[in-house]
């Protein structure tokens, strides 16, 4: 089972976190941002929440046909 | 009943002199404490466990593992059984009681099996392509009764398990030769290190291994390395598979029935894993080769030193390797007689010639170059036809009751294939075997194609030391342990006997799913190429012994219809869980309470106790309507609501959600998720709020207080808190990380009663006393006051969702009890959801219903509140062409035009009664006591939806036609004169 590393809690299983979406591309109009989505298959740009820790919402860049995770950062901060 | 007679007490490693006794098909059986169902039954003859699945053939034990494909037994008594577990593995418990399956009426003369008889086999995909008009459904339901493998239990009431998290430096699958060297290797570096040992004992193969292991035997040598395990405070799991895993968990069950740990699920998080899974023996393919007597050589082996039984009384003993002698000295040795060993290699080495001989002179038949065609005698063997491979032509009979089989060993690939891990062809092996993994794990042993001893003890200590080194445990190893006097087994690939077409149909490859050489010979005549697809459309290898014993058989036979290297077909892989696990192990601890969370009012007591018949709403549970008011739901509700509207009533609202936002920029921030404006809001003032999806939809509704400059609270749907926090806390994160709002969930913080009706406020000024008088005469719809009670924080909202004259009592749990009963006392009564249901769907308020996600403010009326203009989320949406057609519905109110049809919640709407074209339906409909009819809050389309428009509202499902006109929403009191007064 994939794990994320929060920030605040360190690595943690799966099942603590909750996925929300694909974050939308940077700038894109609304409608984009609802309805066009890309959908690579050698990165996926995420939101996810730590919902059963600390509820901070994080910025998850991961490989979705690996399963590696890239980049884990607060929802909010720029790493 | 009668108790069958006693044996004379068996010497085996594993049982003892203590006697046990177990049921199978009816019968007491004794036993002896250690046994298991398979080997108990064994020792008192039996030969006949179950019947197969297809063809309802006999079936006796073939293996002595979880790679059992016949001997599969379902344990206990409906409703409480386990069905398909392997006779083999089943530890013989206090009160065991199990059947044998797959027969009716009897495990003798199963009914099945003579209509068998009479119509020839069934080939792969008959049923699919015979039961096929007027449609599979037709006999389905039959198909199913005589097909699948064992019963489903009757009741969810097997004990969940156990579920341990374990982290180690190095985990290791199997305890054998080479498993055992990794765990040293690892431990002695100064790894924390788990073993994981399916069986009961650790040793592996190594429990029949005439070599030494540094100048010890190799029993001797499993002891003192378990000692040296045990001092390094490594933590071997017996009984314990592995079972599947990903990303780095792995997860292994103990199984029911195990002992200590039983039924336990470990999710294993270890830095390194090595995978010393070895391999399991494989059958071979000749005519008949399922009869109860056909055995691996193996199992054979495990039951006599195990257990002291002798599968037979006349052995015949069909492989193609060396370790054939090695086995037939030992069972000799044992006192078993063994009339002939066929080997189907013409070569072999000088060492065996020497072998050959000395067998010859005890009295073994040694035919090289020889194979068994066929199996004669119908419930088990009596007899075998051997053929010269040089001189086909030429038959050999020879009487035997138990045929020993070893066509070579596959290594267990299970966990190797996943997550990336590859495999590769080996020679050696007769198979595939890993080779490139992830990082974090490694193959060693058999798993990784080494089968010779001195080898792989070397090899898998090595590759230990090294992984350990890498996860910092940087200890000294020293040598790695020694093995002498064991060689390769010299395999020569051999997966079935000759025979004719016809005979193909009795060669049988997966012995779990009656496949045999004719169904994968049809399968690649039908255009199914792929080993994949071969084993979807024939079932090969999706039994519970997961292709074991017969999955790689079936590939090489593949290979040789196809005229391809086996390499080039590959075999299938395995997906997990890889041995049995019951729904129950899966589950793990998320069932029954634990499934999720109930929650309870601080009301729910008194409800209770007061008659309240309770409906999960979410997680919380609410009272649906209270047992004096009426015999029912529906009585009781009406009986209720028209209380409600005569006098006054309270509602336990306490499941109302309510998060408080505070901060410098929290009047911005709700700007910004409401579709109206919080900022414009005056400290004790309140405002009825929606909140938008990003699309624009409709996500929630509430009303929002102001109970300071900077603070607010904002109340949600019930059961919406949740998600709402996590939707306030995602756009503060995304938008406003650098600015002032902290969002905190007071939903279980506050009790809330609500008091609704036209005696509403005198009621409540009676209880709160004088004091409270002015301060509530002077509440205008929508106003807040905040004072104490009883010395806890009351706070008193004017706000209505019945549309009466009403008050939510916001309260600390201390005081909700008293405060209740005090209103009970001033003559209030108390109503549930059902009563609320109606109030609410004759004002023409909102549920989820409606805000079903599919609806945008306008669709819902609210042009109004979109016309303010407040840039919110959601809101650029709101323009799109698609929301202003003609066609799309908004909502309406419906009443039936005779005055008293039922109009149907989930009706569709249409124009005629024989339109199929659905304008809209009915979201939420009610019997309206107040105007005596039903009537319903429904979507219907733009142009269709002007007050007075007839249509009709059908019901196919219920078989109902119901002519309607369409209103407001607002079906009473639409100028709101009641909620004002
Ligand atoms: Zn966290």
């Amino acid at each position: 089972m994939m794990r994320l590393t929060c920030p605040f809690c360190g690595a943690r299983e799966l099942h603590e976190f909750q996925f929300h979406k694909t974050a939308p591309e940077p700038g894109a109009n609304p409608f984009a941002a609802v309805y066009e989505r890309v959908n690579r298959t050698d990165i996926s740009q995420e939101y996810w929440q730590h919902l059963h820790g600390c509820r901070a919402w994080l910025y998850v860049s991961r490989n979705p046909s690996t399963g590696e995770v890239y980049q884990v950062h607060l929802l909010g901060t720029q790493s | 009943m009668t108790l069958r007679r006693a044996l004379s007490t068996r010497r085996g490693h594993r049982v003892t002199s203590q006697s046990v006794s177990f049921q199978f098909d009816g019968r007491e059986y004794t036993a002896q404490a250690g046994d298991t169902v398979a080997s108990a039954l064994l020792a008192h003859g039996v030969r006949l466990f179950g019947r197969s699945v297809k063809y309802r053939r006999p079936r006796g034990v073939f293996a002595a593992g979880p790679e059992e494909p016949n001997a599969l037994l379902t344990v206990g008594t409906q409703p409480c059984v386990i069905p398909n577990v392997s006779a083999p593995q089943l530890a013989i418990t206090p009160q065991l009681i199990t059947r044998s399956q797959n027969r009716w009426p009897s495990l003798r003369v199963d009914l099945h099996a003579l209509l068998q008889a009479g119509s020839g086999f069934l080939g792969a995909g008959f049923y699919y392509k015979t039961f096929m008009w007027p449609s599979w459904r037709t006999y389905e339901t039959m198909i199913r009764h005589l097909a699948g493998l064992g019963e489903a239990p009757g009741a969810a009431d097997i004990a969940p398990p156990h579920v341990e998290y374990v982290s180690c430096d190095v985990l290791v699958g199997g305890a054998g030769a080479a498993g055992l060297a990794a765990a040293l290797a690892a431990a002695r570096a100064g790894a924390r290190v788990v073993v994981c040992e399916r069986e009961p004992q650790a040793g592996g193969e190594l429990e029949f291994e005439t070599a030494t292991i540094d100048e010890q035997s190799a029993t001797e040598w499993v002891s003192s390395a378990l000692a040296e395990l045990a001092r390094a405070g490594a933590r071997v799991l017996y009984h314990t598979a592995i079972v599947g895993g990903s990303d780095g968990l792995v997860i292994a069950h103990a199984e029911p029935g195990g002992g200590a740990k039983d039924n336990t699920v470990y999710r294993i998080r270890p830095q390194k894993f090595v995978m010393a899974m070895g391999a399991v023996e494989r059958g071979i393919a000749f005519v008949d080769n399922d009869r109860p007597g056909v055995m691996l050589l193996g199992a054979a082996e495990r039951y006599l030193a195990r257990y002291g039984v002798a599968v037979g009384k006349e052995l015949v003993l069909f492989g193609n390797h060396d370790r054939l002698y090695a086995s037939a000295q030992r069972l000799h040795a044992a006192g078993m007689r063994i009339r002939a060993i066929i080997d189907t290699r013409g070569d072999v080495s000088a060492v065996t010639i020497g072998l050959r001989a000395r067998l010859t002179g005890m009295g073994v038949e040694c035919l090289g170059g020889h194979a068994v065609a066929e199996v004669h005698g119908a419930h088990g063997v009596r007899r075998i036809c051997v053929v010269d491979l040089q001189a086909p032509g030429t038959k050999i009979f020879i009487e035997c009751d138990a045929l020993l089989v070893s066509g070579g060993w596959t290594p267990m690939l299970q966990a190797a294939l996943h997550d990336g891990g590859q495999r590769e062809f080996a020679a050696q092996a007769g198979g595939f075997v890993a080779n490139a993994q992830p990082e974090w794990r490694t193959a060693v042993g058999a798993c990784a194609g080494t089968f010779e001893l001195s080898v792989l003890l070397t090899e898998s200590f090595r590759a230990a030391a090294q992984l350990s080194q890498s996860v910092g445990a940087m200890g000294v190893v020293g040598r790695a342990p020694v093995g002498r006097g064991d060689t390769a087994p010299q395999l020569q690939a051999f997966w079935r006997s000759a025979c004719t077409r016809a005979q193909e149909k009795r060669q049988f490859v997966d012995l779990q799913n009656d496949v045999t050489v004719a169904d994968l010979r049809l399968a690649l005549s039908e255009g199914f190429v792929d080993i994949e697809h071969i084993k979807r459309y024939t079932t090969l290898g999706i039994g519970t012994e997961q292709g074991r014993t017969g999955g790689l058989l079936g590939a090489a036979i593949v290979a040789e219809l196809k005229g391809e290297p086996l390499s080039r077909v590959g075999v299938s892989r395995t997906r997990p869980p890889y041995q049995p696990m019951t729904l129950s192990s899966l589950a793990g601890l998320n069932q029954g309470d634990a499934l999720r969370v109930t929650r309870r009012t601080p009301l729910h007591a008194w409800n209770q106790a007061n008659g309240a018949v309770f409906e999960p709403a979410e997680y919380w549970l609410r009272t649906r309507y209270y047992r004096a008011n009426g015999t029912d739901a529906f009585t009781a509700g009406i009986q209720e609501a028209t209380q409600v509207r005569a006098h006054g009533g309270i509602l336990d609202g306490s499941t109302l959600g309510k998060i408080e936002i505070a901060g410098a920029d929290a009047a911005a921030f709700l700007d910004r998720l409401y579709l109206t404006k919080a900022s414009t809001m005056k400290v004790g003032r309140s405002k009825y709020m929606v909140n938008l999806r990003e699309d624009g939809m409709v996500l929630d509704d509430g009303i929002v207080l102001r109970l300071a400059p900077n603070r607010f609270l904002a109340t949600t749907g019930s059961g919406h808190a949740e998600h709402m926090l996590s939707h306030f806390e995602h756009y503060r994160a995304l938008e406003w990380s650098h600015r002032q709002v902290a969002i905190t969930n007071l939903t279980e913080a506050w009790a809330v009663i609500v008091v609704a009706g036209p005696e509403s406020r005198a009621a409540l000024i009676r209880v709160l006393g004088e004091a409270w008088h002015a301060r509530l005469s002077g509440l205008t719809h929508m106003d807040f006051s905040v004072s104490r009670w009883n010395g806890q924080t009351l706070r008193v909202l004017r706000a209505s969702f019945s549309g009466e004259l009403a008050f939510e009592l916001h309260c600390q749990h201390g005081i909700a009890v008293p405060l209740w009963e005090a209103l009970v006392a001033a003559g209030l009564q108390p109503y549930g959801l059902e009563a609320l249901d109606i109030l609410r769907v004759e004002k023409g308020y909102l549920v989820s219903s409606e805000m079903n996600g599919e609806a945008t403010p306008q669709d819902l009326g609210m042009d109004g509140l979109v016309n303010l203009g407040n840039e919110c989320v959601g809101r650029a949406m709101l323009g799109r062409p698609a929301f202003a057609e003609p066609q799309r519905p908004r909502l309406v109110g419906l009443r039936a035009c005779d005055g008293k049809s039922v109009i149907q919640g989930g009706a569709q709407i249409t124009l005629t009664t024989t339109d199929t074209h659905a304008l809209g339906h009915v979201s939420s409909s009610v019997y309206s006591p107040a105007l005596g009819q039903w009537i319903a809050l429904a979507f219907v389309a733009r142009d269709r939806a002007a007050p007075g428009t007839v249509l009709v509202a059908r019901d196919p499902l219920r078989g109902t036609d119901v002519d309607v006109v369409v209103t407001s929403p607002v079906h009473v009191d639409s100028s709101s004169e009641r909620m004002k007064a």
